[in-house]
């Protein structure tokens, strides 16, 4: 372990110069970093996805409007002006329904739609899952405990700069008399990325 | 061998705690510099100092690279890595900071800190 000890430190050190000298010459303030990431912390995250799922699925006529044009649904809603560059300009929601299941990737990278889901998890930035999950995602999806009956079929959506899709997950059954909020705080990140269905917790 | 995701993917089964954030993600950055280092980055676009897709081309140019010289599932790969090094070659290219000061005020800090 001591190479990793050695890259952490070097690293670490690294990123303190970077910043030390771009305050120095006062291109930014530590306090702009601070705020980037408490933004990220606070404002922008997988809750705010949730939100948009749990309105979409009391709200038929917002759900048209979000697959249709997605940008414009979320600002309908009371969210934080979303940060300019922050990937969430070209935000497209699609649905899964019985007939079909998605789930989103980025091959190139690790694109993500930052304002409804926040960052995203370690595996989505993993090589190996990037390019399994294009090649065979029916297999993926069921090492993730996602069995998806081959009746219904499978579609893999890659994030570009163009394009940060999610996913809006089935409603599940039992909870016809829910309340909006109830609902958001079953919505899982995982299911927004396809690699989940929501599900009623035990209880 | 187990790959990261798929590490998740048994966690995720077996109902370990060692899953993605689920709520509020105070998980957000496993080690300090990564925070640093990713809101540098976003904040040297806000400011206008490069175009945020001039990062995501670097980003997509730093991971492609370190794909091309291991295998997708050897153990160090470093997503922040990665980031960081994009956020360098972009920093030093679009002359905000140079090689030398940045070579040299990194040797004071590992000094400072210990580090060799």
């Amino acid at each position: 372990m001591t190479e990793n000890v050695d890259r952490e430190t070097y690293s670490a050190a690294r990123v303190r110069a970077l910043e030390s000298l771009l305050i120095e010459k006062e291109i930014i303030t530590g306090e702009t970093v601070d705020k980037v990431i408490e933004f990220f912390e606070k404002d922008m995250g997988p809750f705010n996805g949730a939100r948009i799922v749990a309105k979409a699925w009391v709200d038929p006529a917002f759900k048209e409007r979000l697959l249709a044009d997605t940008p414009s649904a979320i600002a309908e809603m009371s969210f934080p002006r979303g940060m300019a560059g922050a990937e969430g300009e070209n935000m497209m929601a699609v649905a899964n329904t019985p007939e079909v299941h998605n789930l989103i990737v980025c091959t190139m990278c690790s694109c993500y739609p930052w304002p409804v889901l926040g960052l995203p998890p370690y595996w989505f930035k993993d090589p190996t899952f990037r390019a399994r999950a294009i090649r065979e995602p029916r297999k993926v999806l069921k090492e993730f405990g996602l069995d998806v009956a081959e009746s219904v079929e499978v579609k893999v959506w890659d994030t570009s700069a163009q394009i940060r899709w999610f996913v809006l997950p089935e409603r599940p059954e039992g909870t016809e008399d829910w309340t909006e909020e109830q609902l958001a705080a079953i919505v899982t990140p995982e299911s927004m990325q396809g690699a989940a269905k929501v599900t009623v917790p035990a209880s | 061998m187990q790959i990261k995701f798929e590490q998740f993917a048994a966690a995720s089964m077996l109902g370990s705690e060692d899953s993605p954030p689920r709520d509020n993600g105070e998980i957000l950055f496993q080690r300090p510099w990564e925070g640093r280092a990713f809101g540098m980055a976003i904040a040297l676009s806000k400011k206008g100092h490069y175009e945020w897709e001039d990062f995501r081309q670097g980003l997509i140019a730093s991971i492609a690279e370190w794909e091309a010289t291991h295998c997708k599932d050897d153990p160090d790969w470093d997503y922040y890595l990665r980031w960081l090094s994009s956020l360098e070659n972009l920093v030093l290219e679009s002359c905000l900071v140079s090689e030398e000061e940045l070579e040299e005020r990194t040797r004071q800090i590992l000094a400072e800190t210990g580090g060799s």
